[in-house]
């Protein structure tokens, strides 16, 4: 998406209907400086399930065509933060967020944002690739014909860049009928991410997109990661901190901290900053004991 | 996903702190003791010298000399067990500024021995020759300065205290008062007539090897700041280069 424009028109080349019900206004971001634009801002974001409180203290700004790591152990909350950002936490009863999470500026939470139009611009891989029983093509003509897409060349176009673009084509290019259950689980954690980009999202989120592959297949999705930043912005949720280390541009630490009271852990946001800074003098000592192994 | 698979209870924190990579801690610490024990080898290496000079003493300037082959033996096994530390745990943070520091280390270790080595083969160069009174006392100076920076740099880097790191500077700057003095002292000798030409070249040279294994503890100690705090010694030079490079793009 460019930094002035507005995403909305930006963002719907192929695919958005008219009748999006947000519309969302130009980019806010800070003029004069270096900083790429920001994408989301979050200030003192919490998550509720029902009356716990799961993670706090979220103070984060996402921006434009980076890669941000969230790193930290089990049960702090990076996930349950990822998934505010396409708002995936609505569909768990009881769930809310507290503070604000604004998407070029406009409130993500606000009473005007349609979840499903949020979840159009803001793509998710998940850990465990997830293709529909369907063929490989059809798993990638699936959104773009829910947007209203029908002609089968325009189809044919958008599978086939969507496959380049997630360096799947090569590999798949004589066999598109296939089933995507076929394909390995590099290939086909691949194809979610060539099915996230065929609908022309702005932001893809990442939980844990490689936990369940091999080391090749790891590396060659760390690969797309970097070829494809240039046309989106990336939130990768990992447990593996070289993966952060090597892939991202920032890095936001999270960690679980044991509430007194209801004797529950409750995750928040430790540190945040570029990811060199994160991993050879981070500001936390909480941060270094981290990723240092220096606590279990 | 529900609250209970999303926070375990049992999920683990910080307060409850352990050491997950306590082999390869352990590994770190013993790569230091090992790197400070070449060093404190160095240390006493420096009064030995300076007693070989003084006393004119060849023998024990072939020791010294040989010793050196086991310096850097031990400097290349050392070189070799932090590049293995990097290939294999991949640091990061304190973990990783203390394996590179360790590696910049050794080098201004082994550098030091081979000025120890040096001042004992000037001594065999003005072997039979008379130094006047006032240029052994500044050599002895000399001497005893250089071996307190090292000890310093040494006990800094073994308890990893910056404080007395950064108190090697001023320390340096005596032992540079003491070369600049000695020179002097040399010139004086030598108009006098009390050392011929040769002899106050060797003993000038001397003294720019003090100086050279002070600055050396003084690197230590950049070293020794840079794991405790992550501050960079060449970060104000860096500093101003850029900027002298933004003013001359203006023009």
């Amino acid at each position: 998406m460019n930094e002035s424009g507005d995403p909305m028109t930006s963002s719907s080349d192929t695919a958005a209907p008219e009748s999006a019900v947000i519309s969302l206004a130009p980019a806010v971001h800070e003029a004069a400086t270096v900083e790429r634009a920001t994408v989301f801002a979050t200030s003192d974001l919490a998550v509720y399930y029902g009356d716990f409180r799961a993670v706090r203290d979220v103070n984060l700004v996402i921006r434009q065509h980076e890669i941000t790591a969230f790193i930290g152990p089990s049960g702090c909350g990076k996930s349950t933060v990822l998934r505010c950002f396409d708002r995936m936490n609505d569909l768990i009863e009881g769930a809310r967020v507290e503070g604000s999470l604004t998407y070029h500026g406009i409130d993500l939470y606000g009473p005007d944002v349609d979840p499903v139009e949020v979840r159009r611009r803001i793509g998710m891989v998940f850990q465990k690739p997830n293709p529909f029983p369907k063929s490989i093509y059809d798993n990638l003509a699936f959104g773009p014909r829910l947007n209203g897409i029908k002609k089968k060349g325009q189809l044919d176009d958008i599978v086939e860049r969507s496959l380049r673009r997630a360096a799947l084509w090569d590999e798949v290019k004589g066999r598109l009928k296939a089933s995507a259950m076929s394909l390995s689980g590099g290939q086909q954690q691949r194809l979610c991410i060539a099915r996230c980009v065929a609908v022309e999202p702005e932001v893809i989120l990442m939980d844990e997109p490689c936990s369940a592959l091999d080391p090749i297949a790891t590396a060659r999705i760390e690969e797309l990661m970097q070829e494809i930043k240039a046309d989106y912005t990336i939130i990768i949720v990992t447990h593996n901190m070289q993966q952060a280390a090597r892939v991202s541009d920032r890095t936001a630490f999270f960690t679980t901290e044991l509430n007194p009271e209801s004797d529950r852990r409750t995750g928040r946001l430790v540190e945040f900053d570029h990811t060199t800074k994160m991993f050879s003098n981070p500001s936390d000592e909480r941060t270094e004991m981290y990723v240092t192994g220096r606590f279990g | 996903m529900s609250s209970a698979t999303e926070l375990p209870d049992e999920s683990v924190g910080l307060d409850e702190g352990s050491d997950l990579r306590r082999t390869f801690h352990n590994q770190l610490d013993d790569l230091r003791d090992r790197i400070a024990k070449l060093a404190a080898g160095v240390t006493e290496s420096i009064p030995r010298a300076t007693q070989i000079l003084l006393t004119q003493d060849l023998e024990g300037a072939e020791l010294v000399v040989l010793a050196d082959d086991e310096i850097d033996a031990k400097s290349l096994e050392l070189d070799e067990a932090c590049y293995e530390l990097l290939a294999l745990q991949s640091p990061v943070a304190g973990d990783l500024r203390r394996v590179v520091a360790a590696m910049r280390i050794i080098a201004e270790i082994e550098r030091s021995a081979d000025l120890t080595v040096n001042i004992c083969k000037a001594a065999r160069r003005i072997y039979g020759h008379q130094l006047d009174p006032r240029l052994r006392g500044i050599i002895q100076k000399m001497g005893t300065q250089a071996h307190t920076l090292f000890r310093e740099a040494t006990e800094a880097y073994l308890t990893d205290d910056a404080a007395r790191a950064a108190a090697l500077d001023d320390m340096d700057s005596y032992l540079d008062d003491l070369q600049r003095e000695f020179v002097q002292a040399i010139f004086t000798s030598h108009t006098t007539e009390k050392i011929e030409l040769q002899v106050a070249v060797q003993l000038a040279v001397v003294a720019r090897f003090y100086e050279r294994i002070g600055d050396h503890a003084v690197n230590i100690g950049s070293r020794v700041r840079f794991v405790v705090t992550g501050s960079v010694p060449e970060f104000d030079g860096a500093a101003r280069y850029a900027e002298r490079q933004a003013a001359s793009d203006l023009e």
